[in-house]
């Protein structure tokens, strides 16, 4: 199969998830409202920059909304015998599972923007460069898909799939810079933090909103979500083939 | 000499999943054009072998040649020219039946222009067509069934795979899916079909594999496997009152005696006169004999003898093993 057969197919199966499994009230509950509850708690205390709380809470909801889609639509795909279906056809692991990513990653930029813009608006905080801001999302996005297909692979139910990807999603809330600045944690938990991919994300969307340039950092941010993306899903493919046998 | 196409060749198939063996060394081959049944009870490896046989698992050793292309070499080749049916339906609920179609034409690789019309030939092939643009959701089981196999024949394939076909139909939806399945066959589509149902298998196939713990234990025509159980009758009776199986199996002649329901089935000589010693156990024990048959030994009577299982293994519940695919 030509690598365009594989990517016309993996489109296939990203337009089919998205009409089968967006509108799942998962989506909802962890991809949107707890972002916004986990801000309201802990993040809306007036002590944050605009610059911190819009990038905080973006990044947030596009972590917990790509990884929930993936939860729901890989989990229910191996509950309800869809995902034989889709392996028994002439498609590669590669491009199902990259279809699965493609899903997740255009669910990212629709729930990011819902919430940038009201944020933006109220906080009256300037963005330097839109586009980069969105760059940042997008490749955050497929980064953050790819997270929430890996750990669904391991799981059997929706609810399993959602506690794995909490065991992820909270340790980066609290340590990847959404609520308390990079610079102000203690070196050990900064150490902690440049192993999280939420880090770069809010990192990223900084820059974005403090430069209308490409900055070294931005770039390399950009990167390493790169690569993250290409270890997920890597580590994702092996794994469902050898779960498969 | 006719030589016959092979469009599957397994060779010495073996499958272990850590300690347990599924599969312990299954050979066969399937001519092109004939309707092949693997038959065997649960747990005796037919869905891992197809599941060889169609690329979604890899044998632990062996060799699977299906329509030419080693499966394991060679998957994707192989798989756009397969169909392949699951024991469980799988299809999207969410989506129509037309939309659930189209998609498998996507990723069958059916021409653009050809999906729409290929989808609804078959919505009116499987008595669909009125339901076409109805979510699955709301279909019953039978209507769930034949919209998979539907979806499994989008691209026309010249080979399907069908696991228990039937499995937790009504007697009305299995009897119309039997004849859509001799349809296929008669149009070309060699079948390859697992089942336990084993009226169904003499129904359908026109050679079967019968196959317990992972190995083929007898590979002959329906005819040919059921005249393997000759010197002996098949006798079914029922009584008035309740008789024990261990008496009648005391009886002169009789060699074995299994219960179905409310009737006894005795396996006897050939030279028994079964009959009259039946008449004289119900007047000793002042019982009346309300129905007795003399039956022709059937496909489910030599799979007992081939395979040596009792009635109630060969018939074991499907859901419990199900239930752990699900899980696992």
């Amino acid at each position: 199969m030509s690598p365009w057969d594989s990517l016309v197919k993996a489109l296939y199966i990203a337009r089919k998830d998205i009409r089968v499994y967006y509108l799942k009230a998962p989506n909802f509950t962890y991809g949107l409202l707890m972002p916004v509850a986990l801000y309201l708690a802990f993040g809306s205390t007036g002590q944050l920059s605009p610059e911190t709380l819009i990038s905080g809470l973006v990044s947030l909801v596009i972590l917990f909304g790509t990884t929930s889609i993936e939860a729901v639509s890989v989990v229910t795909e191996k509950t309800t015998g869809t995902l034989e279906r889709l392996l028994a056809a002439p498609v590669s692991l590669t491009s199902l599972l990259m279809g699965k990513a493609l899903a997740g990653f255009a669910l990212g930029p629709v729930t990011a923007v819902i919430a940038l813009i009201p944020i933006t608006l109220l906080s009256g905080a300037s963005i330097a460069n839109p586009l980069l801001v969105f760059a940042a999302i997008t490749v955050s996005s497929f980064t953050f898909a790819a997270l929430g297909i890996l750990v669904s692979v391991y799981a059997k139910w929706i609810p399993e799939a959602q506690m794995y990807s909490n065991f992820l999603r909270f340790p980066m809330a609290f340590l990847g810079g959404a609520f308390l600045p990079y610079s102000s944690m203690p070196p050990i938990l900064q150490t902690v933090s440049r192993a999280l991919p939420l880090t770069y994300t809010i990192e990223a969307m900084k820059e974005a909103m403090s430069s209308p340039f490409v900055t070294q950092t931005y770039l390399i941010d950009m990167v390493v979500l790169v690569v993250f993306s290409v270890v997920f899903m890597t580590a994702a493919s092996r794994t469902l083939a050898k779960r498969l046998g | 000499m006719l030589v016959l196409e092979e469009v599957i060749s397994a060779e010495g198939l073996v499958k272990r999943y850590g300690d347990l063996t599924a599969l312990d060394g299954v050979s066969f081959s399937v001519p092109r054009g004939c309707v092949f049944g693997l038959l065997g009870p649960n747990g005796a490896g037919k869905s891992t072998t197809i599941r060889i046989l169609t690329g979604l698992t890899r044998p632990t050793s062996g060799r699977a040649v299906v329509l030419g292309h080693d499966v394991e070499a060679e998957t994707t080749e192989a798989k756009a020219r397969i169909g392949v049916v699951p024991e469980a339906s799988n299809v999207y609920e969410e989506m129509t039946a037309l939309d659930n179609l189209v998609f498998a034409g996507e990723l069958y690789g059916v021409p653009r222009v050809e999906r729409r019309s290929r989808a609804m030939e078959l919505l009116e092939l499987f008595n669909l067509s009125d339901r076409a643009r109805d979510v699955v959701v709301g279909f019953s089981r039978g209507m769930k069934r034949r919209l998979t196999i539907a979806c499994a024949l989008v691209h026309r394939p010249e080979l399907l795979f069908l696991d228990e076909p039937t499995t937790g139909l009504d007697i009305q939806s299995a009897r119309i899916l039997r004849e859509q399945v001799r349809e296929l066959n008669r149009g070309g589509v060699t079948v390859l079909l697992t089942t336990h149902y084993l009226e169904e298998a003499d129904q359908l196939c026109d050679s079967i594999a019968m196959i317990t713990r992972g190995r083929v234990v007898a590979l002959d025509s329906p005819e040919r496997l059921k005249a393997r159980v000759t010197g002996s009758r098949i006798v079914e009776v029922s009584f008035s009152g309740g008789v024990e199986e261990a008496d009648l199996g005391g009886l002169p002649g009789v060699t074995e005696v299994h219960r179905l329901g409310d009737k006894l089935r005795l396996t006897v000589g050939d030279e028994s006169d079964i009959v009259g010693k039946l008449a004289d156990y119900a007047r000793g024990r002042d019982v009346t004999i309300a129905t007795i048959n003399t039956l022709k030994p059937s496909l489910e009577d030599a799979f007992l003898k081939i395979t040596g299982l009792n009635p109630e293994e060969a018939k074991r519940d499907k859901e419990p093993q199900r239930q752990r695919r699900n899980d696992g």
